[in-house]
């Protein structure tokens, strides 16, 4: 396929006193492919995507990005690198307009005099126009949704991991939602990781999917294409 | 038609906000620029409007780690007592004109911000916790200073008296500490301001907001913290150095738990993270504050911080989140179609 993996986690573990969360797994995300990161409540999918973005330091096993071993490293260092990520729960930034909330992300790669045209940018792309003086704190849960995926595309990442952004959502909203991220992965090349509890989110967007439970891997694989078809349409 | 008029009303409304908030910054400032006319011949009541911009000016400074950095902060005293000391030190010593002295007390105190904060940053010291570190080092340095008979002891070091010098920065009068704290207070108003439209701000908005998301999106968390510490310390170093001189003497009291304890009500209470906040509250209430220490101290003495408490009390139940609201509310009113 000529591609190459962007992204290589090797034997990781962490556990939480005595839970083992994160249980000796592996995973490797190529460039420009969008991955789908599934299992049950526990299985270790957000602990994994708190590694990997270094806000948990794995007890074993390395994180290797862009041929860069990130391992412990802090979480500003990675984004600097080129990786962002949404939260389970939105974690937005209540007082803050969303245009604010969008700056804070662009600041990762552009400097003060360019920091307006990329808010802009991407104010536009996430289609937020009439809402970026808005303050988050105002938004609903689908509007929330787009501000933190929007604020995580400002950092310009080569790896964005989504963790459960689909959640929440009605199926009209959720299927804008999942156009605009299978925008972000074509039109702004953007490798996509995304942890989904949401079928239809995974089989839609995810050309390779990864099935995690009690911290193990116990598959991967592609998706079935006429389920991929079905919810395209 | 109707969709450009809707941006187009929004413009004006924000200009005509934007210019009417000009003009009340341009009167207040001729006010303050004057008031020494008005009160000049009262040394007393010069005193009690140069406490009252003293006040002013340490608070906003406090707004830089406290109101847009969100910690808990104490430490004005140190930084305070600080800038003071290494000012007075320097004249008494060394005869190093307290101009000069003022800026080595800020850098004094920024270094020692940055000693305490990068442990308490590194380790994510936060809210209460922050606070009683923080104070806890006030009251360190006081029981330093008071032992330590070289540079502090628990005697008052005079400064040398002069009734007009500029190079020793002493005079008989309170009116050129006065504007020096005018100055002051400008200068902080400035920083914050410059602060908040740039990247450091935008930053710390958002850790005070949530931590960890504003890291992942490629915020340095202690780099950020540690550079609003910094440049408080400085500001509220070179008051420090000011307020020694503007008394006189420098006393290991001068760093005082008491006093940083009062900053971070000020800022508070001002509203917290709102530029003028901290500015308009220390105006009413160390004003109204002094004034009734000045009218009921004499025949019940402790009555005046009976009243005090009343009055943050009153102000914590009915505008929760800053006297500056007050005018937000009428602003909003006025220009509301």
């Amino acid at each position: 396929m000529g591609l190459q993996p962007i992204l290589k986690v090797t034997n990781v573990s962490h556990r939480f006193g005595s839970l083992l969360a994160v249980n000796n797994v592996s995973l490797y995300i190529e460039t420009g492919e969008m991955v789908g990161l599934i299992g049950p409540n526990g299985a270790g999918k957000t602990t994994l995507f708190n590694i990997i973005t270094g806000l948990y330091k794995p007890h074993s096993g390395r994180v290797v990005f862009k041929g860069e071993d990130i391992t412990g490293w802090l979480p500003h260092k990675i984004c600097r690198l080129g990786m962002s990520r949404t939260f389970q729960v939105t974690r937005a930034f209540n007082e803050m307009t969303v245009e604010d909330a969008v700056r804070v992300g662009a600041y990762n790669k552009s400097k003060e005099e360019t920091v307006r045209a990329k808010v802009d940018d991407i104010v536009a792309f996430c289609e937020l126009t009439d809402i970026r003086t808005r303050k988050c704190g105002d938004l609903g849960l689908a509007q929330l949704r787009k501000v933190e995926l929007a604020r995580a595309l400002a950092t310009d990442p080569e790896l964005l991991l989504l963790d459960e952004a689909g959640a929440g959502l009605n199926p009209t909203e959720l299927a804008a939602f999942v156009r605009m991220v299978r925008r972000i992965n074509t039109e702004r090349r953007v490798t996509l990781c995304a942890v989904e509890h949401v079928m239809q989110m995974v089989m839609g967007l995810c050309q390779r999917i990864v099935v995690l439970d009690s911290g193990e891997e116990i598959a991967t694989g592609t998706p079935p294409r006429d389920q991929q078809q079905s919810a395209r349409d | 038609m109707a969709q450009a008029a809707g941006p187009l009303w929004e413009e004006i409304v924000k200009r005509k906000q934007r210019s009417s908030k000009t003009v009340v910054m341009l009167v207040s400032l001729s006010l303050t620029l004057l008031l020494p006319l008005a009160l000049g011949s009262n040394q007393y009541n010069m005193a009690l409007a140069t406490t009252v911009l003293m006040f002013a000016a340490v608070s906003t400074a406090w707004n830089i780690i406290g109101g847009i950095g969100r910690q808990l902060d104490l430490t004005a005293g140190a930084y305070l007592g600080l800038g003071a000391f290494t000012t007075g030190i320097l004249l008494i010593r060394w005869n190093i004109t307290p101009w000069l002295g003022m800026i080595v007390g800020g850098i004094v105190a920024a270094a020692f911000a940055a000693l305490v904060g990068w442990p308490l940053f590194r380790f994510k010291v936060k809210e209460v916790w922050y606070a009683l570190s923080s104070s806890a080092l006030v009251e360190v340095l006081r029981v330093i200073f008071l032992m330590w008979d070289k540079i502090g002891g628990p005697v008052e070091r005079y400064l040398p008296y002069y009734s007009f010098s500029l190079y020793h920065l002493r005079f008989s009068s309170y009116i050129p500490f006065y504007y020096l704290m005018l100055a002051m207070l400008l200068i902080a108003l400035f920083v914050n301001y410059r602060i908040i439209n740039v990247r450091l701000g935008y930053s710390l908005l958002a850790l005070g907001e949530d931590e960890d998301a504003a890291e992942v999106l490629g915020v340095n968390a202690h780099a950020c913290k540690m550079r609003a510490l910094m440049i408080y310390a400085f500001l509220v170093g070179v008051i420090g150095g000011i307020y020694a001189y503007m008394y006189g003497f420098i006393h290991p009291n001068f760093f005082s738990v008491t006093m940083s304890i009062e900053v971070a009500i000020l800022g508070i209470v001002g509203g917290i993270g709102i530029t003028y906040g901290p500015l308009i509250a220390a105006v009413l209430l160390v004003s109204a504050r002094e004034l009734l220490r000045a009218n009921l101290g004499g025949g019940m003495e402790g009555l005046y911080l009976v009243l005090y408490g009343t009055v943050l009390i009153l102000i914590a139940l009915f505008r929760p989140r800053g006297l500056a609201t007050l005018l937000h509310r009428t602003s909003r009113r006025l220009t509301s179609h």
